[in-house]
Formats: C-alpha cells, structure tokens, sequence
C-alpha cells in the first residue's frame, strides 16, 4: 500500500512539473476541424485544405481582403482588346522553397497539369476557355482564350490554381513546394500539420512567424477547450453555437466577417419530383429564410437569393424575401400532380451539423405543405461519390469564389462543370445573361444583369440558396495583426504572437 | 430440473429493478399519450430553455421539450434492445443447441464460425456491417443482433452440453423422438433460466452498442429522438445548455442499471447456483 | 502445455484468414466506386476506366481478394486511398498508439479494480460497499462516450485542469506528453472498473468465508496477512480471467474515445476509413486488431491455465 501511495506522489510530481513545451515562440497553432485528404492544391476541396494552400504556395494573382485582385507572382498583366489573349509578366527572383527561382515554364507545367483531366482536378473547367499557354520568355507567360473573358486575372488568385515547380510534380502529395511564406515541414495524417517560416519570401520582411502548426481537431467542444486553455493560438471556422461565449472572453476573441460562402438545399432538376418547377416554387414557398439563418448559423449570416451575398453591390434590393405562404405551395402541388403531397429523402452531411440545422429546419417548414422529408445523414466524405448530383435533394454549401463569374457561372449555366454536381439546371435566359456577363467590363451594365439573373433564379428555384454565411474564428488576444478573410483562409504574413 | 423457490419472496434487488424497468417500459409506451408537448416541431421562440415548470429538462437547439423527445426515445432504445437481442436469440440458439448436441463436425464448424465473428471487438463489426448501407436505426438493431450471435450461441451450446448427459435425454433417444423435438421440447424449455439471464444483460449490452452506432453516426436520422443521437447532437451545446445530453444519458444509466438488477435478481432466484457470470 | 500453445496459434491464424475474407467481402459490397474516390468527381471516364483496370478492380472479387493477401503476406498493406501514402507506417504507428492507450488503462482497471473489490469485499455490507458499488456500477451502466463529454466538460472547460485533446508527442516533454493522456485513460478506466471489482469482491467474500481463510486465522496470523497473502491469491483467480477479457473490451471502448478525444489510434483510424471508404486502410487496420484481441485471448487462456492449479495438476488438487 505504501509503496503505491508513493507511486503515485511521483507520478503527481511528474506531472506537474513545467511543460518543456518544445515548440519555437512564435509558432502559431491553428485547430482544423476536418483532416487533410489532400496535399497537392489543385486536387484540394475543402476549406481546411485551402488553409493550407494558401499559406504555402501562391497565385499568379491574388485576392484582398476587400474582393479585389491583385498581383502576386505576377507583377503585371495586360490583355488584348478582344479579351482574349493574355500577358503575364512574373515578378523577378522569387524562389521555391527548395532554392530554385520561378519561372514562365514553371507556370507552363501548373496550368497544364491542371488542364490535363488525368490530374482529376476541380479548377480545369476554371481554365476551360484556355487553348493555349506559353512560356514566351522565362518572365512571360501568354494565354491564348477562346473566347474573350473580361476577369481572366481573376480565376489565378483561386485556391487550386497556385503555381507548383515543374520539377516536383510527383512529390506534391508527400512533400509539396511552393512559393509561399511557409516551408511545409511534416505532416502526421489526421494529427497536425507542420510549417516553418521561408525565410526567402520574396516580400521583404515577411512573414513574421517562425512557423504555423495545424492541428487536426474533429470535436468542436475539443477546439473550444484548446482556445480557451491556450493550447491553440486561433480556431478556424468556429461553430457559430460558440461565438455568444468568446464575446466577453478573457483571452480569446471572435473576428468575424462576412463572405460570399453559401448553403442551401439542392434539388435535383433532372429527376422527379423536383423536375417539375412547381414542385420546386412550392418548397420554395414553405420556407422562411430569416429562420433558418437564426437557427443554422446563430444569427452569423444573411438571407440571399443566390451566391451573390447581400453585402455585394449587385445583389438585387427591389426582390422580397417573402413569408411563406402554405395555401399557395398546396395549389402548386395540386397543379403539379401531388394534392397529397410526397416523400422524399434528403442527404445532410455528417460532419457538418450547421447543413444538417439547415436539413432539419426545412424538413419541419416543409411539413406544412404535405412534403415528408426523410433525413440521412452521410459521411461527407461519400458526397462526391454518392450523392452529388445524384439524390433528388440533399444540403450542400459552398465556399466564396474569387469573382461573381466564377461563382455564378459554373453552377446556373447549362454547361457549368459544378452544374452537374448540383441541381442539372437548364434555362436559356440564364445562359445568355451569364455568357452576356462575361464579355462586358461596363460595371453598370454587369450589374443589370446580375440583378436579372437573381430574378430568374428566385423565380425558378433551382434549389433553395439559403444564406451567406459569416465567417468566424476564434482568436486568442495574444496573436496580433490578425483579420478574417471573406475568402476563409487564413492570412497570416503579417501575423505576430506577444511573447 | 424444474423451477425451485417460485414461492420465495422477491428480493430487493429484483423489486429495485423490475420497478425500474417496468416504469421505463410503460413511460416508453404510453409515451405518445404522456408526453408533455411534441417531439418534433421546431419552436423558434423557446430554444435552450433551463428546466423549469413547463418544460422539466428544458428545451434544445430547436426548441423541442427535451422530456417528450426522452420519452419518445425510450421506445427506440428498447426497441434496439429488445430487437436486437431477440435476433441474437432467434438465430444463436438454434445454433448453439445443435452444436451442442450434435458434436463433432458440426459443433467445430458452428464454434470457429463463431470465433472468426468474435474476433473483431463488437463496435468495429458493427461499423463493418453497417458501413455498406445508408443508415438507418433497424438496420442498427440488425447489426448489434448479428454481433452478439457467438456470444448467445457459445452459451446455449455449453448448456446443452451440460443437459445432453441427462437421464431424461437418454430416455428420450431411447424412444426414438426426432432430433428436433429433443432439442425444442426437452432441452430448450430445461436451458432458459440461464439463457433468460444473458438474453437480459444482453438487451442491456445491445443498448450501449446500438447508442453508440447512432452517436458515430451510423443509426438513427435526425430529427430521431434516439438517445444516442440526442447525446452526440447536444455534444455543440454542453457549455450553454448541458440538459440536452445529460438527460438521456442519465435515462441510459438508469435503464441499464434497471435491466442489470433485474437480470441479477433473476438469477439468483432461477438458480442461485449459477456463478455470478460476467457476460462477454 | 506447449502442444496446446501451437494449436492456438494455428487457430488464430485461421480466424484471422478468416476475418480478413469477412472483412474484405464486405467492404468490396461498400457503395462506393474506389476509382471515383482516387481521381476525383471531374474525372474523364477513360481515366476512370483505366484506373479500375490497373487496380484489377474488374477482376472477380476471389482473384482481388488473393493479390491482396499475397501482397499483404509480404509485408506490403497497400496505400490509403485517402491520404496517398502507404497503409502499413500508418497502421503501425496507430497501433503503437492505442497500445499505450489501452495498455496504461488496463493496468489502470487492474489496479483500482481489485484494490475496490478487496476493499469493498472487506467492508461488505456497510457503507462503503455500496458506495463503491453504485459509483462503479454508474461506470459501466452509461456508454463510455457519454463519459467522455461529462469529463470534457467538466475537467477540461470548467475546472481547466487538463487538455481536452488526446495526443502529443513524447518529444514535447514527459508532461506535456502525459497530460493529454489523463482524460481519456480516465473515460476508459471509469468505464470498465465494475466488471473487475464486483468479481473480485464477491469472490474475494466467498474466500474469506472459505475453511482455508479460517484455518489461517485460527493459526493466529495477522489480519494482513491472511488478507493478502491467503485470501486475494485464490480470489485474483477469476479476477484474472475477467481482466482479460476486459482488454478486449478495451480495444472496443478506444473507438468512441479516440474519436472523441482526437487520439490518433487504430479505433480512430477505423472510423475515418470507413467514413471516408478508405478500403486498404481499414483491411489493415481491423485485421491488427484482430490479431491483438486474440492474442489477448490468448495470453488470457494461458495465464489461467497456469494459475489454476485444476488445470495445472490436474483434478487431484
């Protein structure tokens, strides 16, 4: 018994001693919440692998906080007056983190492994108008287009168009270089994430911390107790049911922003019963939005049409979002062959329980009208393999897209590449305003169209777009120059930790 | 070997644990009828709500009574039990008798049969099983009667054993009855007090397992109200409003605790020679 | 002694045959096209084509199964579709992991468990009996995640004692290491205590009442003595064979807790491959377990026949 008692003394002394904690000052600790399939950036899908990306490679262009392009390896770019042949000019002496300096066939080997299907990835139809790309001189790439395309800079400062070495592409998966601020240093599958600091990041000066560590953390409560006990320095993507408890905190705060990121319910246009757009404006009808923001996101979102959120200069003010109206969901219904209603199944993704609120939310509103929704929930791991374009009606969500064309364009028009993952949505009038769209730089005029293209859409329900969603982190007080992004990954070159 | 001591008062275990089980399993059946304000409809204005004079345990997420949603998920998480053990019975019985009154190839077959099943620890066989199909909660109930037929067969097949020698079984073959009648007539009405014991620790068993299928994911839908799913969907809230898991966690408690009393006190009053088993 | 250890072993590696074809029939009925998963939704369907040719995907499922197992056999356990690297550094080092998990609580159950149950056996019928009784049996009445919250909540949010997440390398410090380490081994221990110490109570009051214990006493020994040196001995005998049981028990209750702890363990590690259809991973990694929880039976078996001198000498002891 004694001898017990002082087992234990020891292992109580042990473990109380300081924690040697091992890590650099100046190392920041991220907690994710879903781990990383994937290394390569042009095969990444998911918001925590973009995190990634965008800390440790770079774009020919890249986005600003405001929505607004701007250069990043490139320092210059000019088109022709039809739009259609591009010029980019690269930005002098940047190295790849294995010491080699970038150059034009270097941009030449990303843009045609993206292009090339075997690479299976989802930026290719970005470049879809591409027939062409050349390496003119080792500053000096040339897009030749198919057609003339008003935003091209754009589509570059996107997550999976990020430039690689054309010597390392075999290694990308295992141990991927880039340009970017941070040296990728070992990855433990489904643990964490570690990064050091490019200490040749051809921005003077940057970045300023000597690594990130990002931590895969499934449970949220586990990410909520690591901010809180200092264990990491920032929560990405916090669950929205947090935020009302990190208001008045000590040592840690939200920042929060607001973003073109969007949820809703899809339906499958293609199949019945939602190929018939009654039964579409009928569901339509059921739902009130307003509630569903309070009881998905907490209040942390807006109502919107479509992905073009409600902060965005073309988002149509003159449409109402309208109280729901039972009586007139029923006629519809009646009209479209179903006076008892229907059953239907709808897929919400497991590990995503603001889109499994959603599911809920519209399954109780649907109700009313006689529509008897089945909820299942899936590992979101299968969407892509089971049920994405494939179940009549499932929630899905996804992340802001660099420009309105790219977030509009691949998803409404009959020829979207995203349009067969989604609903199968067919309109004439939608394709002419989108291709409309593209060859115009007139902002009035985008603008009219954009707002005539909310108007369709909310008229021809391809699905319900619920909201816009904020997007907020959970920050500890000692990290300093730290601001969200509306693009949802982390900008962190300018990021400081107080000792 | 018939039934002793039906005329022995009960004890207070088995009065402790039949008064548990039995209010649960009423609660769970007039649930419908008891139940205090709906299950399933979304209430904006009452979201996470402390207990209080109108809602006992407080409201959820979605402002559902967090008692009526218990209540309703009694009936489910006895159903998974019961259903669940009735398959392990309905096919490891058969199975267990035969092995062990036929021997030989018979007896190896079924048993290494057996052993390959009890291999992989009963959550991880469960995953497998259900991993092939959407989900859905009696494909759960299926699955945890699958897992726990090895441990049911291996049981009747060693009291089968243990009855085969029996005189009256001697007699029985002696006047040439059928297989079947000796093993359904003769022997099984002799082996249930034992078998009646497991079968009720493992309804015990088949609700932890079943729970924790549908807390992974892989048994009730949203918006069930089965317990495990309560428990893994409150997981978000357990700082602003801790009722919405503590309350069908302490409802499993005290079932199982219920179910445990009662299988022990059964016991000890079918055949207090039985050594206390720990179930496998 | 040692012909019956070679049957066992031959057994073993039939049931683990066995369990992989189980295994691999199953999951080949996963709804899932494998080739889709590596390449990705936009992929061309000649990629697709091709990518299930290569990996014989349309071959029968017995000749799949066979390339398999020969590739298995020589140490090669393919490479996880879900993360692009080899199964095998992955399973192992998961292994090594939940080992530690499952090996600290196990010693943790033994401990504690036959210290309530000698205890409680000792104070039977008074009030520390009952106590000891209704605190463990609120163990193992409640499923182990269900633990696993409460602890979280309250030790790790409210009281800030300990981290809520389950793993940090050794070569962040001894501390550093073990903390992370406290709350789930707490969860797996609370879960499984009840077995170990009502067996070892009331075998340890059938012993104490036994002529053995008596004739001790009457030869005047100390109280202690007879306690420990007389009555636990013969009391530890089902004890023991239920402690191994509980191991495998151990290696089930890890799923819940390494997912909910974050622990990057084989339990955790199945989840994810069956959540993200990651069939090579999840083939290797249940067929480890498999091998462990039956060399736990193993180990089990042996220790039993070697304590119990019925086995040991034969019935004339």
């Amino acid at each position: 018994m004694r001898k017990l008692v002082a087992l234990l003394t020891l292992a109580f002394v042990l473990l109380a001693m300081p924690v040697s904690s091992g890590r650099a000052q100046g190392t920041l600790r991220v907690a994710l919440g879903t781990t990383l399939s994937q290394l390569d950036p042009a095969k990444t899908t998911i918001g925590d692998e973009y995190v990634y990306v965008h800390l440790v490679f770079n774009g020919l262009s890249r986005i600003d906080r405001d929505m607004t392009v701007k250069p990043d390896l490139a320092e210059s770019w000019t088109a022709s007056d039809d739009l259609k042949i591009w010029t980019f000019k690269l930005r002098q002496g940047v190295k790849f983190h294995h010491g080699r300096v970038l150059d034009a066939n270097d941009v030449v080997a990303t843009i045609k492994r993206i292009l090339d299907p075997a690479t299976g990835s989802r930026a290719r139809t970005n470049l879809s108008m591409v027939d062409k790309v050349t390496a003119v001189d080792p500053q000096t790439v040339r897009f030749d287009l198919n057609i003339s395309y008003a935003g091209f800079a754009d589509v570059f400062a996107d997550r999976q168009m990020r430039i690689v070495p054309k010597d390392k592409l075999n290694e990308l998966s295992t141990n991927p270089i880039g340009t970017g601020p941070f040296r990728f240093k070992s990855w433990s599958p489904g643990d964490r994430l570690e990064l050091v600091k490019n200490p040749d990041y051809f921005e003077q000066g940057l970045p300023k911390l000597d690594g990130v560590t990002l931590r895969i953390l499934p449970e949220s409560a586990t990410r909520m107790v690591a901010l809180e006990s200092g264990a990491v320095d920032i929560v990405w993507s916090m669950p929205y049911e947090s935020v009302e408890k990190f208001k008045n905190h000590p040592t840690a705060r939200i920042d929060s922003v607001s973003t073109p990121t969007w949820d809703g319910v899809i339906l499958n246009n293609a199949r019945p019963p939602f190929n018939d757009v009654r039964v579409r404006q009928a569901l339509a009808l059921t739902v009130d939005k307003a509630a569903i923001v309070e009881l998905a996101l907490f209040g942390q979102g807006d109502p919107t049409f479509s992905p073009i959120p409600p902060s965005h200069p073309y988002f149509n003010r003159s449409l109402k979002f309208n109280p729901p109206d039972i009586a007139k969901a029923k006629k519809l219904l009646a009209e479209a062959g179903y006076p008892n209603g229907f059953d239907v199944s709808m897929q919400v993704p497991q590990e995503r329980e603001q889109r499994v609120r959603v599911g809920v939310a519209v399954r109780d509103m649907a109700r009313a009208a006689g529509i008897r929704i089945n909820i299942e929930r899936v590992p979101f791991a299968s969407y892509t393999a089971n049920v994405a374009g494939k179940a009549q009606m499932f929630v899905d969500g996804y992340f802001a897209r660099p420009t309105i064309d790219t977030a509009t364009y691949a998803f409404y028009h009959s020829t979207g590449s995203w349009n067969d993952q989604l609903w199968h949505y067919k309109d004439a009038r939608i394709d002419q305003l989108l291709d409309e769209a593209r060859k115009t730089n007139d902002e009035g005029a985008r603008k009219a169209i954009f707002e005539k293209f909310q108007a369709i859409v909310e008229e021809t329900v391809p699905g319900l777009v619920a909201y816009s969603a904020a997007h907020v982190n959970g920050v500890s007080k000692k990290v300093e120059g730290f601001r969200s992004t509306p693009m949802q990954w982390l900008e962190l070159k300018r990021v400081s930790l107080k000792p | 070997m018939q039934l002793e001591a039906s005329r022995k008062p009960l004890t207070l275990q088995l009065k402790v644990g039949l008064a548990i089980v039995g209010a649960i399993v009423l609660l769970g059946l007039l649930a419908p009828w008891v139940a205090p304000h709906p299950w399933d409809t979304i209430s904006m204005r009452t979201r996470f709500l402390a207990p209080n004079a109108t809602y006992w345990f407080g409201t959820d997420e979605y402002g559902r009574d967090v008692l009526s949603r218990l209540l309703m998920g009694t009936r489910l998480s006895l159903a998974m039990g019961v259903g669940a053990t009735a398959i392990s019975l309905a096919i490891g019985v058969p199975i267990g008798l035969a092995s062990g009154y036929f021997r030989g190839w018979v007896d190896e077959a079924l048993m290494r049969s057996a052993d390959v099943l009890m291999a992989v620890p009963p959550i991880m066989l469960g995953l497998l099983f259900l991993a092939v199909t959407p989900p859905a909660l009696w494909k759960t109930a299926l699955a945890v009667g699958l897992v726990y037929i090895p441990q049911i067969a291996r049981l009747t097949r060693s009291v089968t054993l243990s009855l085969a020698g029996e005189d009256f079984i001697q007699a029985a073959k002696a006047r040439a009855e059928t297989a079947t009648y000796i093993l359904f007539r003769e022997i099984l009405p002799n082996a249930w007090p034992p078998l009646i014991v497991e079968a009720s620790l493992r309804v015990s068993y088949a609700i932890l397992l079943g729970s924790a299928l549908s807390f992974l994911g892989l048994g009730a839908q949203p918006p069930s109200s089965d317990w495990g799913l309560m428990i893994a969907e409150a997981r978000s809230f357990l700082d602003r409003a801790p009722w919405i898991a503590l309350a069908p966690g302490a409802a499993m408690c005290l079932l199982v605790i219920g179910i445990n009393l009662l299988g022990d006190g059964a016991r000890e009053r079918l055949d207090p020679r039985l050594k206390s088993r720990v179930a496998t | 002694m040692a012909a019956y250890v070679v049957r066992r072993v031959i057994l073993i590696a039939l049931v683990l045959v066995a369990v992989s074809i189980l295994v691999f029939a199953i999951t080949t009925l996963l709804p899932a096209n494998v080739a889709y998963l590596i390449l990705g939704p936009f992929a061309q369907p000649e990629q697709v084509h091709a990518l299930e040719h290569k990996l014989g995907l349309n071959d029968p499922v017995w000749l799949q199964y066979l390339r398999w197992a020969g590739a298995f056999l020589k140490g090669d356990l393919g490479e996880s579709t879900l993360m692009n690297r080899p199964v095998a550094p992955l399973v192992f080092e998961a292994l090594g992991h939940s080992l530690l998990l499952a090996g600290v609580s196990f010693v943790l159950v033994a401990v504690i468990g036959i210290g309530l149950g000698v205890v409680a056996a000792l104070r039977h019928g008074r009030a520390l009996d009952h106590t000891v009784s209704i605190a463990t049996y609120l163990g193992i009445a409640v499923p182990e995640f269900f633990w696993a919250i409460i602890i979280i909540v309250v030790f790790a949010a409210w009281l800030g004692w300990l981290p809520a997440s389950g793993y940090e390398p050794l070569s962040a410090g001894f501390s550093a290491w073990a903390k992370p380490l406290i709350a789930p081994v707490m969860t797996l221990v609370f879960g499984h205590l009840a077995h170990v110490s009502r067996l070892t109570r009331s075998s340890m009051i059938e012993v104490m009442q036994s002529p053995y214990v008596m004739a001790a006493r009457a030869k005047g020994l100390p109280e202690r003595v007879v306690v420990l040196h007389h009555a636990l001995r013969n009391a530890l005998l089902p004890a023991i064979t239920v402690l191994a049981l509980d191991f495998g028990r151990l290696m089930g209750g890890i799923v819940v807790v390494e997912t909910i702890f974050a622990y990057p363990g084989l339990g955790r590690l199945v989840v994810f491959s069956i959540q993200n259809r990651d069939l090579p991973t999840l083939q290797a990694a249940i067929l480890v377990v498999a091998a462990i929880y039956a060399l736990a039976n193993l180990v089990a078996d042996l220790l039993y026949a070697f304590l119990n001198p019925k086995i040991r000498f034969g019935d004339a002891a």
